[in-house]
């Protein structure tokens, strides 16, 4: 039995605790309904078409509801759909919508039938100018709209014809070719801003270093606190017991995030984002990289964090730097979302290049050697950080009595 | 395996303390050595070196004719002083993680935990939590523990404390098992009663030095030999003309015995009297003087027990 095999033990038994941990599992469902939500909600709701029944009472109402059918028909062809915030600001467009009409008796009273629930709404007139639509509470906003477009339309068509225009000007009249939007420099079109994307990305390795570094810290200070550690440091040394926790906990921390990442992907492609879909893909690789190495860097220092403690109780004062060293990047990252010589410079810093240069792969404004670059700068870093990591550690674990400080341990693993 | 462990010259010092100070001794393989010592002797300094998780400044441990590696430390069972598992996992998967620490395969370690548990009377808490365990029942996990990799040394800092009295004889014979299976076993204990009854070697360790070593038996003749016990049936006229006796002195054989050279009084009780011998003192005049006064039934040396070489030794 080799070393690499009881680090994989080690590591083992710390997926083990981690996997029957109920607050890990209950976060990672919480994370992947969060996810499965941000992704389909917004698709459900701007793609859901709603289905009005209308009843319809006279001769031109009928043919105004019939006229708002086809209008709320045609606005489902993607071809024609409005970007959604020209539609919130009633620029133009229209909403899209199945209607289906019911026609009534000239002598059914066309108020039952709403009250009754039958049809949303009713609409009822001979004459185009005055139309009434009856609604039990409210008539939906989008309906309205469309009988509204209908009537004008109708009009505009009576009175051209009235005029004596031709066929030509009348369609000219009531439906107006708008300018077609050419771009230049046309970036990828999701409907998530990239900004979006940076915070999220950003937010998802800050939460993850943040409670998989607590959750290290703890592990190791549950093993002083509990005696533990001096079997374990009476059969193996004490760099494989290190080496273990954290690749035990990295694994963790990596297979949730490409869980989550995984869980939104598809669903993100089930609803038929197909755009958003590819604008992740190209930026979860650098990302899932990044994370990995930045997380590695960190872990060992959350290790001697841990290991400073004697108790649980003193892990709230051991923790602290660690704690600083993951917020400050992330705010720093967070109010560098703009492109700029800022978000340049803090991409290669190793603590926040974790977070920003994948970013900047998103959106679009790293040369390609950039990231390798970054890269390499956080290995060498999480190099450095893993042995001085390790020295503490080692100069740590086994005084249990008392909280130690850093330069004790440095001196204890003279020893 | 049969191999002996030798600690030769090791010393260790904390700061400007001495911990140990050039000790030396051997647990012999087969046999049951008690380590014994006032607190703060050096014990658990000294079991800790063996087992690597301290270093020494100094000195030579071997098993056998070599020098410790972390290799064969590995096969070393320990129990520590400050007991401690992981409080909320499983009873079985510890003991088999910690099989697996010490270099068991999975399978190898599973069967041995099964074999463990039956053995210690845990089977059917294999699958609950250590915490749910009572103290005892933790403590024999604990054993457990130390037992899995079937080692070729066990070391075990204060086995039987805490116990009662049925849990003491369950760990005894365990101990006793594994040493007559030829692994060579040091314990320390401030049971001394209890040492004397199991050990067949001990250790006496005082202020970081060796104050006694070797078989137990050897080691209390060697510290004896100058306590005698006596049994003898008076002649009527004992009192002999040239002895008078103070008020308040010994009286009968015990007085008449007193005024032997180096010899002094011990305990009394009826015919029977121990008597202290200075190191230059003749125990044959001491034997023709109990002669003068009776039929000599009992002339023997009296064996002190480890309580007594023990609070003769730290004093």
């Amino acid at each position: 039995m080799n070393g690499w095999t009881t680090v994989r033990v080690v590591a083992g038994r710390e997926m083990y605790v981690k996997l029957r941990d109920k607050a890990f599992i209950g976060t990672t469902l919480f994370m992947l309904v969060l996810i499965s939500v941000a992704a389909v909600i917004p698709v459900l709701i701007s793609q859901q078409t709603p289905s009005y029944r209308v009843a319809v009472q006279g001769d031109v109402a009928e043919q105004v509801v019939a006229l708002a059918a086809e209008m709320g028909l045609d606005a489902q062809d993607p071809a024609q759909q409005t970007p959604p915030m020209l539609t919130l600001m009633g620029a133009g467009g229209l909403p899209a919508a199945d209607i289906t009409s019911v026609v009534l008796e000239a002598d059914a009273d066309p108020a039952r039938f709403v009250r009754d629930g039958d049809v949303t709404a009713t609409v009822v007139g001979d004459d185009v100018q005055a139309l009434e639509v009856l609604g039990a509470q409210s008539v939906p906003e989008d309906l309205e709209v469309l009988l509204r477009a209908a009537a004008s339309q109708l009009q505009i068509a009576r009175a051209a014809q009235d005029g004596g225009l031709s066929a030509d000007q009348v369609q000219a009249l009531t439906s107006p070719v708008p300018p077609q939007v050419v771009l230049l420099e046309a970036r990828p079109t999701g409907s998530v801003p990239p900004q979006f994307l940076v915070l999220a990305f950003a937010f998802l390795f800050y939460l993850s270093v943040l409670t998989f570094g607590m959750s290290i810290a703890q592990s190791v200070v549950e093993e002083k606190q509990s005696r533990v550690v001096e079997l374990l440091v009476a059969a193996v040394p004490v760099r494989w017991l290190l080496a273990g926790k954290v690749i035990g906990n990295t694994i963790m921390a990596v297979g949730q995030i490409v869980l989550i990442l995984g869980v939104g992907l598809i669903g993100a492609w089930l609803v038929g984002q197909g755009a958003v879909l590819r604008q992740i893909v190209d930026a979860s690789g650098w990302f899932v990289l990044f994370f990995l190495l930045g997380f590695v860097m960190l872990a060992c220092l959350w290790a001697v964090a841990g290991s400073l403690a004697s108790r649980v109780e003193d892990l709230n004062s051991t923790t602290i730097f660690m704690q600083v060293l993951v917020i400050i990047p992330f705010f720093a990252a967070v109010f560098a979302t703009d492109p700029g010589p800022t978000q340049r410079l803090l991409s290669y810093i190793p603590f926040t290049s974790p977070l920003l240069m994948p970013a900047r792969v998103v959106l679009g404004n790293a040369e390609p050697w950039e990231p390798v670059v970054a890269a390499a700068i956080v290995l060498a870093t999480s190099v450095l950080f893993v042995a001085l990591g390790a020295r503490l550690y080692r100069g740590s674990v086994l005084h249990t009595s008392q909280r130690l400080k850093a330069s004790q341990a440095w001196r204890g693993s003279g020893d | 395996m049969q191999e002996v462990l030798t600690l030769a010259g090791v010393t260790r010092t904390f700061g400007d303390r001495r911990a140990l100070d050039d000790i030396g001794f051997s647990v012999r393989p087969g046999r049951m050595t008690g380590f014994i010592g006032a607190n703060g002797a050096g014990k658990t300094t000294a079991m800790r070196i063996i087992l690597g998780v301290l270093a020494a400044d100094s000195g030579r441990i071997t098993l056998g004719d070599r020098e410790l590696t972390p290799e064969i430390r590995r096969r070393f069972g320990y129990m520590p002083e400050e007991r401690g598992l992981y409080p909320k996992m499983k009873v079985v998967d510890q003991l088999v993680f910690l099989g697996r620490i010490h270099g068991l395969d999975r399978r190898t370690a599973r069967a041995r935990v099964a074999v463990l548990l039956d053995r210690l009377d845990l089977a059917d808490r294999a699958q609950d939590q250590l915490t749910t365990l009572s103290l005892g029942n933790q403590q024999r996990v604990q054993v457990a523990a130390a037992l899995v990799h079937d080692p070729v040394l066990l070391v075990l800092d204060e086995p039987f404390s805490g116990l009662d009295p049925l849990a003491v004889d369950i760990m005894a014979e365990q101990l006793r098992t594994r040493a007559d299976a030829g692994v060579p076993v040091l314990f320390s204990s401030h049971q001394l009663e209890l040492v004397e009854r199991l050990c067949d070697d001990v250790v006496i360790i005082d202020h970081g030095r060796v104050a006694a070593a070797g078989d137990a038996h050897q080691v209390r003749t060697e510290q004896a030999g100058r306590r005698v016990r006596i049994v003898v049936d008076p002649f009527d006229d004992s009192a002999g003309p040239d002895l008078t006796e103070p008020a308040g002195a010994p009286t009968g054989l015990a007085s008449f015995l007193d005024q032997v050279p180096g010899a002094s009084l011990h305990t009394q009780d009826g015919p029977l009297v121990v008597m202290d011998l200075a190191p230059d003192a003749d125990d044959q005049a001491l034997l023709a003087a109990a002669q003068r006064y009776g039929a000599v039934r009992e002339f023997a040396p009296v064996l002190p027990t480890l309580a007594e070489i023990f609070r003769e030794v730290v004093r």
